[in-house]
């Protein structure tokens, strides 16, 4: 069985495609200078330039984080350029006519035709192409009702106020060796605003692409949900298929105001790299929300791609009767690496928390589970739970679980389970003795396994996810 | 790197070591002293060891605690000097037990038996690898059944410091019961690491009594090898003090092995405790059940790390852990991280951990029997720990835990 | 004895009981009988004082005392004894270490001096022979891996061993084979005393053909619909609570 697995899982990255497009690309390398030029390219205000230059100077301080259970060459930060942009995109486009026909393409190659997206699925689309924000549809609409949905470069002209209030403020500047990083050098994102009481009219969306070779991505993202609004948002990746490991770092800061709640799904399908591991993703990303009272941050994430994960959306629940949650499938295959999980930090009372996690792994791949669950002093009644479940396929791959519980509180109670199956020899004949291929069979099995995470999608994303599986799965038995 | 980290290497130096002691020695100079950064150190404090004064006065005689109804061969240690003439005892057959400041001049590799089960990763224990003078070598013979329990007591008083190593190795099909009972609660540091082989086919049912208390710091493990077919059944049973910090490792070195740990700590006011285990399964179709309880008082702070760690080839194995937490006050704190590391697909793992409070169908339940609200709490809070000293098997030793304990725990303070 | 006028009380958002009145003399048996949902468990949690179930209105006496301001243990002291329905185990807690430390408190209350570690275990050891409990039920845990039976028994065991005024037994009857029913009624009947009363709630008449109620009461939507004799729950066997009306019926659904 083993050999048809390996066979298997040598599939196709589908996204891995280059797209034939003229950029503009800063020369690899990493200075005081090169920042300048970015804020300077971006037409920044003097506040933000400076907020960049205190990021780098602490990132310089840093050393990379070494915690986790990834194995990975250095990184060297000088052989990256730092900015690529589109050449069409110098004199922004100001609908999607305007924007370069090949980009277009890509897009719709992706499966993301943004004008369909925009006509049937009245989802608000911000794509992110490399280091900037190429488009972002439906924007009239969302204005209508009082809701920005802009690219962050963007907003820092239009709304500087919201900016310069929220930014950094729940990923602090120099909160860790990546994030201190995407201060520094972060290029585009997506920047929402909901205005008190508000409910976004239709769903909010970003897919990112890295196109150009040795560039990182490093893109910021900033949601601010003001009191008793309500957002969901979602996020694709894709990159293509090179030799070389290129750079994500990005940050996510969502605000959930009291009452607010937003809802943040993501599916990644970075290039994880080839069958011996050469190339792909190095995804370092932190995400982070905070909830004031009664708010409610729920992240879901559905993980195929990239060559290494780094990855921990968490809440801070600040407010009284706040809740967090995390909802997680996390799929390693060929080579692939993942250290993935959550941080939930109970300060306010009754403060609730759920965290399920799925983490599959295949061929020779390694997928961890890193997790923390902190109940203040003061977090009276507060009330956490969390399921890590583990699937391997094949004898080759590892799963892991490294869960910290830390209380303080003696009326708080958390809960931590953690399991480990496989698909067995006895469930595909069982299913193929019911007429089912083993691929199906597997591909039900997973399917079943992440249920409880597709619930929490979006239904267009929860059908994507599922496929995307399928293919990651492809043939993994035989 | 720290002033008492250097004295030690400094008298390691002076002491001519060979073979294990020299290479932990080595190795010892290449240790960063902990900090809150170091994984294994992320929530003790070691500085209490750098604190500690010690004193050159001779300490008050002591003497070791009785325990009712119990039988058992003891061998004390005061201040880690062994206090028998091992040649007056009369042993049981099959039993033989060398101290190791006799082989250490008769027989010059005896400290060659060092760290070959410890791991080397313990900072103390390499301490201890270069520092123990004195300790025991305990072997049975195969097919050997000693009933009468060998308890090694320790007993640490004021301004000492004390390192005693233990070296068990149980031949194939022999059983052996060991108590390792520490108590101490003035200002002293004591170490004490011991390694047991299981042979093939053998038992060994061992608990370890790590009751130094207060001011008294003390740091050790428990290694365990288990070979094909060998049962450990152990019970760890810890105070905390101001520094109270355990490693214990079970390696499955052969199939079919079975191993069950259970583990109450009992953290009273302002004490800490830090428990490390970690279970090794390098082969296939080994067992292993860990259960670790605790309840943590007022200004405690409670430290558990229990990993699983299933190698490649570890097919077939079944792996639990199970750690539950009773938190007293908003002012204590319970650290506890279950880890699962896996390697091999077929195999059952599963671990959980819960900081709770009591249950409110419980204590209902009590207060609707006319038993007063505190009392309730008191009966339900022990009650947790209970369930652990109810699965000991030698009676008057679980007697006499449970009357410890609850003198104890009828000192803190429940909500 | 016992004294319950216009009693409402609400668990959560939600009013159960709504307006139950009853009253009970010494040595009497009332049997509640009614629909599922009617509120039935709900009398003995709120008489017994648990957390979260509030009384909105009405009054209950004790023994001439307001049973409303107590403590659920001051309550039980008083000398109400509720059996449970599902009794909850208590892993670590043994038998004998509760049911001391229970008799004890009942006994302080009542200033009678403390029962002796053997005086104590005598008597416990009689009364597990009266509800056919082997002996080493008393080491184990609380209801610990007990059968349901075998719960309900130790639930009557603990009543004879408290000897209380007031005994509210709550569905003790629900699961039990005949044999087990016969040991329970066996239990509760060797109780019957001119100072005792009980109030037997029951889904079904069968356990009344045990224990003789002196008069059947059907709650139905938190209030008591109906009272009669003995003859009633006959009646309720027969058509069901179909007959009672609406409101009965409802609640049934």
């Amino acid at each position: 069985m083993s050999e048809q697995i390996e066979q298997a899982l040598s599939r196709k990255y589908e996204a891995g495609f280059v797209s034939d497009i003229e950029s503009e690309t800063f020369a690899a390398g990493l200075d005081e200078e090169v920042i300048r030029k970015i804020s300077a390219m971006k037409n920044e205000p003097q506040w933000l330039l400076e907020w960049r230059l205190k990021a780098f100077e602490s990132w310089q301080k840093m050393e990379e984080p070494e915690w986790a259970h990834l194995h990975y060459a250095k990184i060297d930060y000088q052989a990256i350029s730092y900015y690529s942009a589109p050449k069409s995109m110098k004199d922004k486009p100001k609908s999607l006519d305007e924007v370069d026909p090949e980009l277009l393409r890509t897009y719709e190659k992706l499966g993301i035709p943004l004008y369909e997206q925009q006509m049937l699925a009245g989802v608000a689309v911000d794509a992110v192409f490399d280091s900037v924000s190429v488009v972002t549809t439906f924007r009239e609409k969302l204005e209508e009702a009082g809701v920005i949905f802009c690219p962050i470069s963007e907003a820092v002209h239009r709304f500087p106020d919201l900016v310069k209030k929220y930014l950094g403020t729940v990923v602090p500047r120099s909160d860790n060796y990546f994030a201190a990083l995407n201060s520094a050098v972060f290029t585009d994102g997506s920047f929402v605003y909901i205005p008190k009481g508000v409910r976004s009219p239709m769903e909010l969306s970003t897919y990112f692409r890295i196109n150009e070779q040795n560039t990182g991505q490093f893109e910021r993202t900033l949601i601010i949900a003001d009191e008793g609004s309500y957002v969901s948002y979602l996020e694709g990746c894709t990159a293509p298929q090179r030799d070389e490991n290129q750079l994500h770092a990005a940050v996510v800061e969502l605000v959930a105001l009291d009452n607010a709640k937003i809802k943040y799904s993501t599916v990644q399908n970075w290039y994880p790299g080839d069958e011996n591991g050469k190339g792909g993703i190095y995804n370092f990303v932190t995400k982070r929300g905070i909830c004031h009272t009664n708010a409610h941050i729920s992240w879901t994430q559905v993980e195929t791609g990239s060559a290494i994960t780094w990855k921990y959306p968490s809440c801070i629940l600040k407010g009284d009767n706040s809740v967090g949650e995390f909802y997680s499938v996390a799929l390693a295959r060929g080579k692939q690496q993942a250290d993935t999980g959550t941080k939930m930090i109970h300060l306010g009372k009754n403060t609730k928390s759920t965290i399920i996690s799925k983490g599959i792994s295949a061929g020779d791949a390694n997928n961890a589970y890193r997790g923390l669950v902190q109940m203040g002093p003061n977090a009276d009644g507060a009330r956490n739970f969390t399921q890590c479940d583990s699937l391997l396929i094949g004898d080759q791959c590892g799963a892991h679980t490294f869960p910290y519980i830390e209380s303080r509180n003696p009326s708080a109670i958390v809960e931590h389970e953690a399991t480990t199956s496989k698909v067995s020899d006895e469930q595909l004949f069982l299913c193929q003795q019911r007429g089912l291929n083993a691929e199906k069979a597997v591909s039900m099995i997973v399917n079943g396994f992440c249920k409880e995470v597709f619930k929490e999608l979006p239904m267009e994303f929860a059908v994507e996810a599922g496929k995307l599986l399928e293919i990651s799965l492809e043939g993994s038995v035989g | 790197m720290s002033q008492w980290l250097e004295q030690v290497i400094a008298r390691g130096e002076q002491a001519n070591l060979t073979g294990p002691r020299l290479q932990a020695l080595t190795a010892l100079k290449q240790q960063r002293w902990p900090t809150r950064k170091s994984e294994a150190w992320r929530y003790t404090s070691v500085t209490p060891v750098e604190q500690l004064e010690l004193s050159t006065e001779s300490a008050a005689p002591a003497s070791p605690t009785k325990i009712a109804g119990l039988d058992s061969l003891d061998l004390v240690f005061i201040d880690g000097v062994l206090q028998q003439q091992l040649n007056t005892l009369s042993l049981p057959e099959g039993l033989t037990i060398q101290a190791l400041t006799t082989l250490n001049t008769e027989e010059h590799s005896a400290t060659a038996l060092f760290a070959q089960i410890k791991p080397a990763h313990h900072l103390f224990g390499l301490v201890n690898d270069v520092l123990a003078e004195q300790g025991l070598i305990i072997n049975v013979a195969p097919g050997a059944d000693i009933t009468l329990p060998v308890r090694i007591i320790n007993l640490s008083s004021q301004g000492k410091e004390s390192h005693v190593r233990v070296v068990v190795r149980l031949g194939e099909q022999a059983r052996l019961c060991v108590i390792e009972q520490g108590e101490g609660q003035d200002p002293c540091l004591h170490t004490y690491f011991a390694e047991y082989q299981i042979g093939a086919q053998a038992h060994l049912e061992h608990y370890r009594l790590a009751l130094h208390t207060g001011k008294a710091l003390q740091v050790g493990g428990n290694h365990f090898r288990l070979l094909e077919k060998a049962q450990l059944s152990s019970t760890l049973v810890a105070f905390g003090s101001d520094l109270s910090r355990l490693d214990v490792d079970i390696e499955h070195a052969g199939e079919h092995a079975k191993a069950k740990f259970n583990a109450i700590y009992l953290l009273g006011t302002g004490e800490t405790f830090d428990l490390h285990s970690c279970i090794e399964h390098a082969v296939p179709n080994g067992t292993t059940e860990e259960n670790a309880r605790g309840i943590v008082g007022d200004r405690a702070k409670a430290v558990f790390n229990g990993r699983i760690h299933i190698h490649r080839h570890a097919q077939k194995t079944l792996a639990e852990l199970n750690n539950r937490n009773l938190l007293l006050s908003r002012r204590g704190q319970i650290n506890t991280k279950p880890e699962l590391e896996i390697y091999a697909d077929d195999v059952k793992c599963a671990h959980g951990a819960t900081v709770a409070e009591i249950e409110e169908k419980a204590l209902y339940y009590l207060l609707s029997r006319g038993i007063s609200r505190s009392q309730a709490l008191i009966m339900l809070n022990f009650g947790f720990i209970q369930e652990l000293i109810n699965e000991i098997p030698n009676a008057p030793l679980a007697n006499w835990l449970h009357d410890k304990l609850r003198h104890k725990f009828s000192q803190m303070e429940v909500k | 004895m016992l004294k319950i006028h216009n009693l409402h009380a609400k668990v959560e958002d939600k009013t159960i009981l709504k307006g139950l009145s009853l009253e009970i003399k010494p040595g009497e048996v009332h049997a509640i009988m009614g629909p599922n949902g009617a509120g039935k468990s709900t009398l003995g949690y709120v008489l017994s004082g648990r957390d979260g179930y509030e009384v909105i209105d009405g009054q209950v006496e004790l023994g001439g005392k307001d049973l409303l301001e107590l403590e659920t243990e001051e309550r039980a002291r008083e000398g109400l004894f509720l059996a449970f329905q599902y009794p909850v185990e208590i892993p670590g807690v043994s038998n004998m270490e509760f049911m001391k430390e229970s008799v004890n408190a009942m006994r302080e209350a009542r200033g009678e001096e403390p029962l002796s570690a053997a005086e104590f275990l005598k008597k416990a050891k009689e009364a597990c022979k009266q509800v056919h409990l082997p002996l080493d039920f008393l080491k184990r845990g609380v209801n610990e891996g007990f059968s349901g039976g075998e719960k309900k028994r130790n639930e009557i065991m603990q009543m004879i061993l408290l000897e209380p005024k007031l005994c509210i037994l709550d569905e003790s009857d629900s699961g039990l084979d005949i044999d087990a029913l016969q040991v329970v009624a066996d239990g509760v009947n060797s109780q019957r005393s001119p100072e005792r009363s009980f109030i037997v709630v029951t889904h079904y008449q069968r356990l009344l053909d045990y224990i003789k109620p002196d008069f059947v009461h059907i709650l139905a939507d938190g209030k008591i619909v109906k009272s009669g004799d003995a003859s009633l729950a006959l009646e309720v066997e027969k058509e069901g609570y179909a007959w009672l009306g609406g409101k009965a019926q409802e609640a049934d659904a």
